[in-house]
This record gives C-alpha cells, sequence and structure tokens, in this order.
C-alpha cells in the first residue's frame, strides 16, 4: 500500500511536467498574443508591439521561454503577471484562498445537509424517505451553475434591495466575507449533498439491521459506540473521498458560480488571464489546479483500494 | 455495504428513464420540425411576455423563445449523445488495452490520460475554441477528449481483476484462447459498469456542455443553445424571467433523465457503486 | 471641434512677448470667453450648494490596464486617468475645446501656438507644473522608443519649444484643425511629471484627484488633491470605484445602493434598472460611436459596388435600431452627430431606403441572380449588441438572397485581422474619437489601413485630406457631410447606428456630474453627494 502511495505520488512529478508543456504550447497557439491583446482597438505600430515583446521575453524561442520558465519556477519563483507587472504568486494565492473558503464552506453545507437528510431519512422511513431521495435527485439534475442563476433571479425579483454581489475580503470584514460566500457556496453544495445523503442513508440502514445489533450485543459491545464507530468508518470515509474528488474539480465549477456571483476567485482569474493572453498566469493556476486534482486523485485511488480488495494495481 | 432499499425496483426508474430519453430524442432528431418558429427570425418585439403567437415570449432581439428552446435542445442534445459515444468508444479501447497488456505499457497511457484529466477541462475548452473557432464538431471534440480518461478507467478495472481470477486461470491453462476469454468473461463484466458510467457521464456531459455555451464557448449564434440562453438572459432576468426559467428547465429535464437512467441501471445490474 | 478664441496678427512672437499691456487685453479677453464657457453647463448642473467631502462609489466593468497616459492602450483606463491627470486644454460640457492647464494661447499664424500655462499648478508630488514638463511630455509621446498610441495623433508636430517657466511653443507641419481637439481629450492630451517614472503603477499627474490604492478586480481610491487649481474643486473627499464583471451585477450593485453611479453597455439594460428605481437618474447619452460594417473590397465580390450597394439597400436600419438599442440611439453614417459634421440620422443618404427588390435586381445584375454567399461575417465575441445586430442583418439579408455565417471572435486577433484587411465583412465598433478626421482617415488610400482593404478613391482621399486642415467650422462640417454621402454612395463601408459609447446611470444624491459624448469622466470633479 504505502509502495503503490510512492509510486503514485512520484508520478506526479512527470504528469505535471507534461501539463505545464501542453499548457504552454496551447497558449501560444491561441490567436493574437499578449502585445496584441493589451492594444485593444488602439492600433501599434508593429515596432510598437514588439517593443513589449521584447520586454517580456516573448520574442525568444518557445523552447527557450519553456526552459526559462521552468528554472525560475524552480527557484519558487511564478514570474510576473503581463497585466499588472507584480509577482504571480502573489496574486493567485489571495485568490486560491478565495476558491479554497468558498470550497470549504461548500464542503461543510453539504455535509450538514446531506447529512441531515440521510439521518432522517432512514430513521423515518416512508414517506420522509421518498420525499428525500426524490428532492436528492433533483438536487443532482440542476447544475450548480443554474441554482445559481435561479438564486440571483429570484434575489433580484423579491429581494432587489439586498445586495447579494457584494463580496468583501476576509481581512476586511469577515462577518460579511461569510455572507457574501453563503449563497453561492449554497449552489455549490447542493449536489455534493446528495452523495452524502445517499451513504449515511445506507450506513444508517445498515446499522439498524438486527442482525447487526446482535452480533454487537454479543461480543459484549454497548451498540451505541459501535454505531458512531460504525458510521464513522463506512459512511464517512467515502463522503470524504467523493466530496473530496467532486471539490478538486471544483476549479471548473468554481469559474461559473464565481462569474455569476462576482467573486474574485481562482476560476475567474483562470477565465480572464486566457483572454488577455497572461501567459505566467495561466501557467501558475495550471500548475496548481492540475497538483490538487492529481493529488486527490491518489488519495481517491488509495481509498477504493482498501475498499474492493479485489481490485490490484500492480 | 451500499445496500440500496429500491424505490419501486430499478425497472421503474428504467422505464420512467427511457421515456423521457425517448423525449429528448425526438426533440433531437425532429427539433427542428416542431418548432413553431423559425428560431432565427427576429422581428416581434423584444423581450415580450407570453402571449398567444408567443407561448414563451420573446428574447433580448424579439425571437421565440420557444423555438430556441426546441431547436436549442436539438443541438445541446445532439452534441452530447456524439461527444458520449465517441469518448465511450474512446475509453473502451483504451481501458480494454490497457487492462489487458498490463505492464509498462498500461502504467505510461494511464499517465498520459491523467495527464488529461489533470487538465483543467474550462482551459482546454477555451483553448480549443479560441484556436480553431467556436462550432459544433469543436465542443463534441474538447468534450470527447474529456471524458474518454474516466471511461477508460472504469473498463480498465473489471478487465484488471478478472485476469487473475482462479477459473480464468484454469480456463487459460487448459488452452482457451484469449479471444474466448475476453467475450465470455471479460466483456460481460464490463457492461454493467460501462452502461452506469456511460448514462452518468451523459448528466454530466449535459452539465459541461451547457456550462461551455454558458461562458460563450459553444456553438456560434444565432444557432440557440440551452447554456447561451441562460447566460444571455440573465441580463434581462426582470424583463423576462422566462427567459431563464425556460432554459433552466430544460437543462433540468436532461440531467434528471440520465439520473434517472443511471440510477435504475445501477440497482437493476447490482453494480458496486463507486 | 476647437473654437478659436483669439487670432492674433502679430507676427513676431517677441514683440508679443514683450508688449505686455496686448498681452493682458488678450489674456482678460481668454480668460472671460473661458469662464463663460465653463460656468454655462455647470450652473444648470448644479442645485442647490456643493456639499464638500463625501464619498461617490462608482461601479466599473473593467480594470485598468496601466496609468501612465503616455503608454496606455486600454480603454478601462481612460476612467481613472479623467481623475489623475489634467492637459492644456479639456472638453466642456457642451464639448467644446475649453482651457484647463493653459491659461490663454495665441496663433501667430495657421501652423504656430503659443500657449500660456497656469501658475502656481502642482503634481500630486509636490513637483511644480512648468512649461518644462509639458516639453517633456510631448518628447515622450513622439519618441519611438516609447511606442506611444498617442503618437500618430500628435505626428503633425513639428516642434515643441519652452520659451520660459510658463510659456511654450508648438509649431505644426501644417495647418491642422484637430490639433487643440487632441490636445483636450483625455488621456492623449494630458501631462506628466518630467522625471517620474513608473507612471504604469503609481501615476502623479495634475488632475483633481490623487491616487490612494488600488486593489485588482476588486477597487480602486482616489483621494481629493486639495492643491487643485480650480475654485473649491473637487468636492468629494473620496472616490472608490469597485469592479464588476457584467451587467448583471453592476445593475444589482446600483439598485442595492453599493454603488451610486455606473455606465452601462447596453440600453436596454439601463432603461430596465431605470424603470425599477424611481430614484435613478438615467443620461439621454449623445451619440458618440457607430456601428459600421467593414468590407474588403481588394477581391470579389466586395469590389463590385453593385453587391456592396445591394448590401445596403438589403439593410433595414431603422429596424436594427429598434431591435437592438430600444430605440435609443439613431441612423448612423460615417462621422457620429456629435462630432463636426456628424450626420443627424434624419438627412437624405445614397442607399439608405431599404428596397429589397431593389437589392435583388443590383445582384443580379452584377452576376448573382439566385443571391450570393458572403462567407464569415466576423464580430467581436464580447460586445453583445454587436452580435445581437449582426443576427439581425444575417436575418435581413437573407431575405434577399445574401447569406452570411456569423463568427464571433476575440477582440485581439479580430483587430490583427481588420488592420490588415484579411477579412471578408467585419464589424468593430470604436470608441469616441476626438476628431472626425481619424474616422474617415482609416479610408484613405495612401493609409496603411485602406491599402489593406483595398481603397483606391484618389478624389475621395483628396476631400479628406482638405477636411483636415479647414478652420472654419461651418466650412469643415460642410466637407464632412460631402465625404459621408459620397462613402455612402460607393458603399464603402456600411454604417448602421449612432449610438452613445455607454449609458450612464446614478442615483438622485449625486449631483453636479454631466455626462459627456466622450464618454470620459472628467466631470467627477464637479461632482457632490447629497446624503
Amino acid at each position: 500500500m504505502r509502495r503503490l502511495v510512492l509510486i503514485r505520488l512520484a508520478w506526479m512529478l512527470p504528469i505535471l511536467l507534461g501539463v505545464s508543456v501542453v499548457a504552454f504550447v496551447l497558449m501560444r497557439a491561441l490567436p493574437g498574443d499578449f502585445a496584441q491583446a493589451s492594444a485593444g482597438t488602439t492600433e501599434l505600430a508593429p515596432e510598437a508591439l514588439n517593443i513589449i515583446r521584447r520586454d517580456l521575453g516573448l520574442d525568444q524561442p518557445v523552447w527557450e521561454q519553456y526552459l526559462r520558465w521552468l528554472a525560475q519556477l524552480l527557484k519558487g519563483d511564478f514570474g510576473d503577471s503581463f497585466t499588472t507587472h507584480k509577482p504571480v504568486l502573489g496574486e493567485l494565492l489571495p485568490r486560491l484562498a478565495v476558491t479554497a473558503e468558498l470550497t470549504l464552506m461548500a464542503g461543510l453545507m453539504a455535509m450538514a445537509l446531506g447529512a441531515s437528510s440521510g439521518l432522517a431519512s432512514a430513521r423515518l422511513r416512508g414517506r420522509t424517505d421518498w420525499l428525500v431521495r426524490g428532492v436528492n435527485g433533483l438536487f443532482l439534475a440542476v447544475p450548480n451553475f443554474v441554482v445559481a442563476t435561479l438564486i440571483v433571479l429570484l434575489a433580484g425579483l423579491y429581494f432587489p434591495e439586498v445586495g447579494i454581489f457584494n463580496y468583501t475580503p476576509f481581512l476586511t470584514d469577515p462577518l460579511g466575507n461569510l455572507g457574501s460566500l453563503l449563497l453561492p457556496a449554497f449552489s455549490l453544495a447542493l449536489a455534493v449533498s446528495v452523495t452524502i445523503s445517499e451513504n449515511t442513508r445506507a450506513a444508517v440502514l445498515e446499522v439498524s439491521s438486527q442482525d447487526f445489533v446482535m452480533v454487537a450485543r454479543a461480543k459484549g459491545l454497548r451498540p451505541h459506540t459501535i454505531l458512531w464507530q460504525y458510521l464513522v468508518r463506512n459512511a464517512l470515509t467515502p463522503v470524504i473521498t467523493v466530496t473530496g474528488l467532486q471539490l478538486a474539480s471544483l476549479l471548473g465549477g468554481s469559474i461559473l458560480i464565481e462569474t455569476i456571483f462576482t467573486i474574485p476567485g481562482m476560476g475567474q482569474y483562470l477565465f480572464d488571464s486566457v483572454s488577455s493572453r497572461n501567459y505566467p498566469v495561466v501557467q501558475a493556476i495550471v500548475l496548481v489546479a492540475a497538483s490538487i486534482v492529481l493529488f486527490v486523485n491518489v488519495l481517491v485511488d488509495v481509498a477504493y483500494a482498501r475498499v474492493d480488495a479485489r481490485v490490484s494495481y500492480e | 455495504m451500499n445496500e440500496r432499499q429500491p424505490l419501486g425496483g430499478g425497472n421503474a426508474m428504467i422505464s420512467v428513464g427511457l421515456l423521457m430519453l425517448a423525449c429528448l430524442v425526438a426533440i433531437t432528431l425532429f427539433g427542428t420540425l416542431i418548432a413553431p418558429y423559425n428560431p432565427s427570425a427576429t422581428g416581434a418585439d423584444s423581450l415580450a411576455g407570453p402571449s398567444a403567437a408567443h407561448w414563451l415570449g420573446t428574447d433580448s432581439i424579439g425571437r421565440d423563445l420557444l423555438s430556441r428552446l426546441i431547436v436549442g435542445g436539438r443541438t445541446t442534445l445532439l452534441i452530447t449523445f456524439v461527444a458520449v459515444t465517441l469518448a465511450v468508444c474512446g475509453g473502451l479501447a483504451l481501458g480494454l488495452f490497457c487492462g489487458y497488456v498490463g505492464g509498462l505499457a498500461d502504467q505510461v497511457v494511464m499517465r498520459i490520460l491523467d495527464v488529461v484529466f489533470a487538465f483543467p477541462v474550462f482551459l482546454l475548452a477555451i483553448a480549443v475554441v479560441a484556436a480553431l473557432g467556436p462550432s459544433v464538431p469543436n465542443l463534441i471534440l474538447t468534450i470527447a477528449i474529456v471524458y474518454t480518461p474516466r471511461l477508460a478507467r472504469v473498463v480498465r478495472g473489471p478487465v484488471l481483476s478478472v485476469k487473475r481470477w482462479d477459473h480464468v486461470e484454469a480456463a487459460r491453462s487448459v488452452g482457451v484462447s484469449e479471444f474466448n476469454i475476453a467475450t465470455r468473461h471479460v466483456l460481460p463484466l464490463i457492461v454493467s459498469p460501462v452502461l452506469v458510467e456511460t448514462s452518468l457521464t451523459l448528466a454530466q456531459t449535459i452539465f459541461t456542455v451547457t456550462a461551455l455555451s454558458f461562458l460563450g464557448l459553444g456553438p456560434p449564434p444565432p444557432d440557440p443553445n440551452w447554456g447561451a440562453m441562460l447566460s444571455e438572459a440573465r441580463q434581462f432576468m426582470e424583463l423576462a424571467p422566462l427567459a431563464v426559467i425556460g432554459p433552466a428547465t430544460a437543462i433540468v429535464f436532461a440531467t434528471l433523465t440520465f439520473i434517472v437512467l443511471a440510477n435504475g441501471l445501477r440497482e437493476r445490474l447490482d453494480v458496486a457503486s463507486r | 471641434m476647437a473654437t478659436r478664441i483669439n487670432e492674433s496678427t502679430l507676427a513676431d512672437e517677441a514683440n508679443f512677448l514683450a508688449a505686455q499691456s496686448l498681452q493682458r487685453r488678450s489674456l482678460l479677453r481668454l480668460a472671460v470667453s473661458g469662464t463663460l464657457a465653463t460656468l454655462g453647463p455647470l450652473a444648470s448642473a448644479q442645485s442647490g450648494s456643493p456639499k464638500l467631502g463625501g464619498t461617490l462609489v462608482i461601479g466599473a466593468d473593467a480594470d485598468p490596464i496601466g496609468l501612465d497616459p503616455v503608454t496606455l492602450t486600454a480603454y478601462s483606463s481612460y476612467d481613472f486617468t479623467a481623475l489623475l491627470y489634467s492637459g492644456l486644454f479639456r472638453w466642456s460640457a457642451d464639448m467644446k475645446v475649453e482651457l484647463d492647464l493653459a491659461a490663454g494661447y495665441i496663433a501667430p499664424n495657421d501652423t504656430t501656438y503659443i500657449i500660456r500655462l497656469r501658475q502656481g499648478v502642482k503634481f500630486h508630488n509636490g513637483q511644480d507644473f512648468t512649461a518644462e514638463d509639458v516639453k517633456y511630455t510631448f518628447d515622450r509621446i513622439l519618441d519611438p522608443a516609447t511606442a506611444s498610441p498617442s503618437a500618430t495623433l500628435f505626428s503633425g508636430i513639428k516642434a515643441v519649444t519652452v520659451i520660459d517657466p510658463f510659456t511654450v511653443k508648438f509649431e505644426l507641419k501644417a495647418p491642422s484643425a484637430t490639433f487643440l481637439s487632441y490636445l483636450a481629450t483625455n488621456p492623449n492630451g494630458v501631462i506628466v511629471p518630467r522625471g517620474v517614472a513608473d507612471l504604469k503603477t503609481k501615476p502623479v499627474g495634475t488632475g483633481p484627484f490623487v491616487f490612494e490604492s488600488y486593489e485588482p478586480n476588486q477597487q480602486f481610491t482616489l483621494k481629493a488633491n486639495r492643491n487643485y487649481y480650480e475654485d473649491k474643486q473637487p468636492y468629494l473627499g473620496t472616490v472608490v470605484f469597485k469592479f464588476f464583471k457584467d451587467q448583471a451585477s453592476i445593475s444589482s450593485a446600483l439598485r442595492s445602493k453599493a454603488i451610486d453611479m455606473t455606465w452601462f453597455k447596453d440600453p436596454k439594460v439601463s432603461a430596465q434598472i431605470v424603470k425599477s428605481s424611481p430614484d435613478l437618474v438615467s443620461a439621454p447619452g449623445k451619440t458618440s460611436r457607430t456601428f459600421p460594417v467593414w468590407m474588403s473590397m481588394k477581391a470579389k465580390p466586395f469590389n463590385d459596388v453593385r453587391v456592396r450597394r445591394a448590401l445596403s439597400l438589403a439593410t433595414d436600419r431603422k429596424a436594427c435600431l429598434q431591435t437592438v438599442l430600444g430605440g435609443s440611439g439613431k441612423v448612423g453614417a460615417m462621422v457620429p452627430e456629435s462630432q463636426v459634421g456628424g450626420y443627424d440620422g434624419v438627412g437624405p443618404m445614397p442607399y439608405y431606403k431599404t428596397d429589397v427588390p431593389a437589392a435583388k435586381k443590383l445582384l443580379a445584375e452584377a452576376g448573382y441572380p439566385n443571391g450570393i454567399d458572403l462567407g464569415d461575417y466576423i464580430v467581436v465575441a464580447a460586445n453583445a449588441l454587436d452580435v445581437q445586430c449582426a443576427q439581425v442583418l444575417q436575418q435581413q439579408w437573407a431575405a434577399a438572397g445574401i447569406k452570411v455565417n456569423i463568427k464571433p471572435m476575440e477582440t485581439a486577433p479580430l483587430i490583427g485581422l481588420w488592420l490588415k484587411g484579411d477579412f471578408g465583412l467585419l464589424s468593430i465598433a470604436l470608441s469616441w474619437s476626438p476628431d472626425p478626421d481619424a474616422i474617415v482617415s482609416r479610408l484613405l488610400s495612401t493609409g496603411s489601413q485602406g491599402k489593406g482593404i483595398g481603397m483606391a478613391d484618389a478624389p475621395l482621399d483628396k476631400l479628406i485630406e482638405d477636411a483636415r486642415a479647414i478652420l472654419d467650422n461651418t466650412k469643415r462640417a460642410a466637407a464632412y457631410q460631402q465625404i459621408q454621402k459620397h462613402i455612402a454612395d460607393q458603399a464603402y463601408i456600411l454604417q448602421i447606428y449612432q449610438y452613445p459609447l455607454r449609458w450612464e446611470a446614478w442615483r438622485k444624491y449625486v449631483k453636479g456630474y454631466v455626462p459627456l459624448a466622450a464618454n470620459i469622466r472628467t466631470f467627477v470633479r464637479t461632482t457632490w453627494v447629497d446624503k
């Protein structure tokens, strides 16, 4: 098992290298470059554009640019943003923090919502069970950006005085910050809560079965302790791995939510930087996003390997 | 561990799902015939509410919303079906190859797929659209690339495990051909998970297609599609809420179809769920 | 659009400087006309006396890219340079050139301007403003190493000379009616302090507001310049720009009072929000730009004037105006109404009257009796109005048998194609131009762009070049009317409608603000908040 984990982690490096090369080439394959993009509708003479290119090192051959970028990276320097001339890392980290905060809030909401609905569904049975499972199906079917758009629509129609696009940074106003992320996190949490709900329900049902309690008593253990131990082991593990998977792919989902609610996170940053051909920023975001996805992938694979002994990864 | 009390049996869900699917297929095939107006015809009042002439009202340049919804569904669903078909084919091929051959080739291919998997979907889509232009084939290509790794993994798993089963080894030692082993032992095992994963992927693809069009990376105007309609309607939400609710409902209906199918199949085929 | 205030008959500038009494008299005349130009609209804009201090929050839809007025290219930066910097002249509320950092000027002949500067002005860093800064600014602009976008605008300058610390002389290569207009335009003509580096991120100017802080994608803060030379201005203590990604969030912010003022790109959106909130004011906006359909005439079929005229006849401009802009604008020609000689939207223009059968007939004559496929019609993907109008046009042209394929493209590559003429049909609406010459000069067959699209009309070239030098406004207006009619007759470029660049909206408690047709927010200096 440990060997497996080490192998997978070791593979991360070449994969990340591959991802960065693809991103590098892809960005330069896009029509128009930064010099043109920054000129906008103003016509600059070709000499003027070339001056901009020379300042940013864009007139070098592509492979040289890549190696230079790699060398800088190994020193821990992600380069400077083409538009603001400030270090990319300094701009990336706050935005990553925002997306992470949003993700975390969504995860917590999903767990709260999912666990309680799953519990209610398993314990109360009957019509509640049907209702919860039906509503779950609906939650799963509504994409998060559709939820977000509908929320904005309802807010605009019935609560026009309430500002929903008023994101404030955490350090400026912690309470306001949490409030402004409530609705966006909720949009993300709905779909994720479904899997949690289903898994909680299944685990609770299992625990409720007579055999299990009998076996527990025979073993001399108190059913209550076993209940919680069992729940934690069997319900939370898949819950966390699934949540982790879904949240790791959040960079994609967060672009939409961030766009709709105007939150300055990684998703918007990526979108804007691609449009303005801000190469260093795109490279940095791709690297960070890919690392997160790969890392979580490894965790998930490890978890499943434990669960399903039949699957061998040799 | 994941015991599910079936709601009404997987069969009921499959039936409902197939019915919904039939609606979607009908729209995909006959959309342009069903639509009351030409979806690109401008001229009516912009952002008008529902009326006898226009059941759902009009959009920002006076086009009939209902027609745009139907024909938009056609485009969206066409992209979804074709892209997923391609992804399934690609995934099957790669998964069988990796599972069977194993060893270094397996590792290399899987790592390449990891690169694709790790790459942010939206960056890939943005790049393809910027480089090749926004169009239906380009979007199909992007989505097929994105979802192939997932299906490859789903196929690879059972193939890897079956390879080592005792009675398979026994059959091999007796001289049964690999081909027979493949068709009689392996294939049946992968049908179920592939079916379930395909329907899940269909649901996810609707999400991705509409999300990409929402961001402006989908088929270019005047071709209607649900994601772009939703995005455009956001600006005029108070004047024409139906322009938002229409596409939203359509997207939910389509996604629900595939989820219901996936759930039903899963129960019916009793597959260990992921 | 320059108002000539004084035409001196003095031949010798040395004599002029020595003749103090003469100077004082002319200065007085200048001062009076200058003040009149500012007092008029200001008096009507104000209601009650201004409250000092106060904060104005403005919603912006794009971050600035660079704050150095000499090198910046992004339109989004204009919002900020309008408040940070000032120039020798500026635009008044009714779009006339008036004095700003210049206290007065004399034009001894058609190609020389001697400008007397305001005294006692300080830059935001305490540095004194002198003629050296003026020379420094224009030397920088004209230096090829700077790659300034304003270089082409001021390429007619032969020399800039410092006469004394508060007098500067401009010599032009040829008489130009555009010179003062360009000097009055922010940011092209504003003055930067000599010897101050890195204005891109640390702007220092003579404007009514001082740079305080900037958090990208979040907020940009400015504080009042206590040393500003206009009496009591600026009234506001702080100006904050908040950044939003799209129209929906800006609308919501304005409605919930998170911002006090903003502008919209789509008149339907601004109409919607003003309708829903009784205490919002919306500016009628003067038209400042047109929506053109460019054609590259290097090859078939666009080199055939009949095909171009057919396209014009198949277009229903009024319908486009109604459907896309909700009627908020006018039918357009080459020059928008707010410029000298601009088209008023109602006068007769050749081939403007929609006539589909005539269009079909022309196409048949040109050899396309069964209609024609004109290929890709490229539009800016990010401009919703452009994309909408393109779709309306596509439908209209289809009725005449003309087929096009709409291709939305990112702005950067689109501009590359446009400048080279590598397209069939292409639309890009440009922002406000200080002078009609900049607009029509694009069609000069001697210019790189004109060459790119295959222009070869020598008589038109002469008309354009002559109009540049006409110093009398009435004569100049007539010249541009003639040029526009000729362009429409030959259908070199299809103009659809003209409209304001932005539709401004603000809450009733924001007073004293005057929106300019140029869409430059310089009148924030006269704004105050009554809360």
